[in-house]
C-alpha cells in the first residue's frame, strides 16, 4: 500500500506541479518502487485525459501542410548524401592507408597522454572534481543543457550552458550552490549567455561551501539577489 | 483507460515508424492527435492564431523527440498532451503572461468534428471513438465533487505550482493536495470501469 503522502506527490507529479527539486526527489523514489511507478503512470493517464474537457476545436487544413513542410525540410537536412561510385579503384586503398597511418599516430599520442596523466594524477585538482548535470525545467527550454565541474579544494568551478535563450530585459540567470551546511542556497554569481544561448564561466560561491550536494540556476532580478527569489530553471546533483 | 487498447496499440505502431523517420506515419499521427492537442492549445492560450503556432512547435518537437517516447511511462496520447501542455506553459512564461484560468468553459462552444473536414484523415470510427472518450471524461469530471474538479482544472490548465493553486483557492496546501489526489484517483477509477 502506498502511503497517502506519497500518493499526493504522485498526483502532483502527474500534473507537473512539483518544484524541480521536489520532482527530482520523487523520481528517485519512483526508480526504487514498482508499485509507485504503476500508480504514477495511471495518474498520468488520468491527468492527460483532463485535456478532453477543453472545448473541441479542429485546426485549419493549412496547419497540417505547414507542419509537414517543416518536417520534410528537417528530414532532408538529416539525410546523408550517398557516395557516388566512380571508376577510381585506388581511392579506397589510399584512404585505408591514410587511416592506418593516422591510427598509428593516435596510438603514439595516446601513450604519451597516458604518461602525462599518470604524472599529474597525484597533484591535479581535476582528480577531486565533481561533475553535476543540471536538468532543465520550465521556463527553461527542454533542450537546454547545463553542467558544472566543481572543485571543492579550490572552492570554484566551471559551468557550461547551451541552448538557453537570454533572459528578458531586467532579468539575469543566477547560479546557486546547495550546501548541506547552509540553510539557504549560496549565490555563485550571475551567468550571462551569448547570442547562441551558450556560456562557459568560471565561478566562485560567495561563501565557503564544503558540502555541496546540488547546483541550481534561477531567473532573478537584473544584477542578482542575495537570497533566491525567482523560479528555478535548472537543478541537479552529482 | 481513456483510449481503447486497440487505439493505443495503433498509436505505438505509428510512433515506431515515426522514430524511423517515416513522414507518412507522422502524417497519420497528426491526424490522430491534432484535434485534442489544438483544443488544449486554444483553451490555454485563448487565441487560435497563437494556438496554431504552438501546434507547429509541438509537432516539430514530437518529430525530433519521437525517439525519447517511453511506452512504459505513458500512452502516446498522454505523452503528446503533456508535451503540448509543457510547451504552452513555456510560451506563456516566456511572454511574461499568466493564464487566466477559466473554471467553467461555458463561454466557448464546442465545434463538432466531422469526417468531411479537410484536415482530418481519420476513419469515422476513430472520430466517433475519440468523441465518445471526450464525452466520457467530461461526464466523469462533471460528476466529481466541485472542489476536486476545480482544483484539478486549475492545476491542469493553469501555469501554477501546487503552492500557487492553494493560494489561488485560498485553502491550506494539504487540503488542495488531497483534493487533487482524490479527484485524479476517482477519474482513473471511473475511466477504467
Amino acid at each position: 500500500m502506498i502511503p497517502e503522502e506519497q500518493q499526493d506527490q504522485a498526483a502532483l507529479y502527474a500534473l507537473g506541479l512539483l518544484e524541480p527539486d521536489e520532482a527530482a526527489a520523487f523520481e528517485s523514489q519512483l526508480s526504487a518502487n514498482a508499485e509507485l511507478r504503476d500508480m504514477t503512470r495511471e495518474l498520468r493517464e488520468a491527468a492527460g485525459s483532463v485535456a478532453f474537457t477543453a472545448p473541441l476545436r479542429t485546426p485549419p487544413a493549412s496547419l497540417k501542410e505547414r507542419i509537414m513542410r517543416e518536417i520534410a525540410n528537417e528530414a532532408a537536412e538529416r539525410k546523408v548524401v550517398p557516395l557516388q561510385r566512380r571508376p577510381l579503384g585506388w581511392v579506397p586503398w589510399a584512404i585505408a592507408a591514410a587511416l592506418a597511418i593516422f591510427c598509428g599516430l593516435l596510438a603514439v599520442d595516446r601513450i604519451r597522454l597516458k604518461r602525462q596523466l599518470a604524472a599529474l594524477r597525484g597533484v591535479d585538482q581535476l582528480m577531486q572534481t565533481t561533475f553535476f548535470t543540471l536538468a532543465p525545467s520550465a521556463p527553461a527550454p527542454a533542450d537546454a543543457k547545463a553542467t558544472v565541474a566543481w572543485e571543492p579544494g579550490n572552492q570554484s568551478g566551471v559551468i557550461r550552458i547551451s541552448n538557453l535563450p537570454a533572459p528578458q530585459p531586467g532579468k539575469d540567470y543566477q547560479l546557486w550552490a546547495v550546501d548541506t551546511e547552509h540553510k539557504d542556497p549560496i549565490s555563485a554569481g550571475i551567468i550571462r549567455v551569448d547570442k547562441n544561448g551558450g556560456a562557459q564561466v568560471r565561478f566562485k560561491p560567495v561563501e565557503n561551501a564544503q558540502h555541496v550536494k546540488a547546483f541550481a540556476i534561477s531567473l532573478e532580478r537584473e544584477g542578482g539577489v542575495q537570497k533566491k527569489e525567482g523560479p528555478i530553471l535548472f537543478v541537479g546533483s552529482s | 483507460m481513456i483510449q481503447e487498447p486497440s487505439q493505443q496499440i495503433a498509436d505505438r505502431a505509428i510512433m515506431a515508424r515515426v522514430v524511423q523517420g517515416d513522414q507518412s506515419a507522422f502524417r497519420a499521427l497528426y491526424d490522430r492527435l491534432a484535434d485534442p492537442l489544438y483544443s488544449l492549445a486554444c483553451k490555454m492560450l485563448g487565441d487560435e492564431v497563437e494556438a496554431q503556432d504552438a501546434m507547429q512547435d509541438v509537432f516539430v518537437q514530437m518529430w525530433r523527440r519521437a525517439g525519447s517516447y517511453d511506452p512504459e511511462q505513458s500512452s502516446v496520447f498522454t505523452w503528446a498532451i503533456l508535451l503540448t501542455r509543457s510547451r504552452i506553459i513555456d510560451r506563456l512564461r516566456a511572454r511574461g503572461r499568466r493564464l487566466r484560468v477559466v473554471a467553467a468553459s461555458a463561454d466557448q462552444e464546442d465545434i463538432p468534428i466531422t469526417a468531411g473536414d479537410a484536415s482530418v484523415a481519420e476513419s469515422a470510427a476513430d472520430i466517433s471513438s475519440r468523441n465518445e472518450s471526450a464525452m466520457r471524461v467530461r461526464t466523469i469530471m462533471a460528476n466529481l465533487p466541485a472542489e476536486q474538479r476545480e482544483a484539478i482544472e486549475l492545476a491542469f490548465f493553469g501555469d501554477l505550482t501546487h503552492h500557487e493553486v492553494a493560494e489561488r483557492l485560498g485553502e491550506p496546501l494539504g487540503t488542495v493536495k488531497a483534493r487533487i489526489r482524490r479527484g485524479l484517483l476517482k477519474l482513473r477509477e471511473r475511466m477504467e470501469t
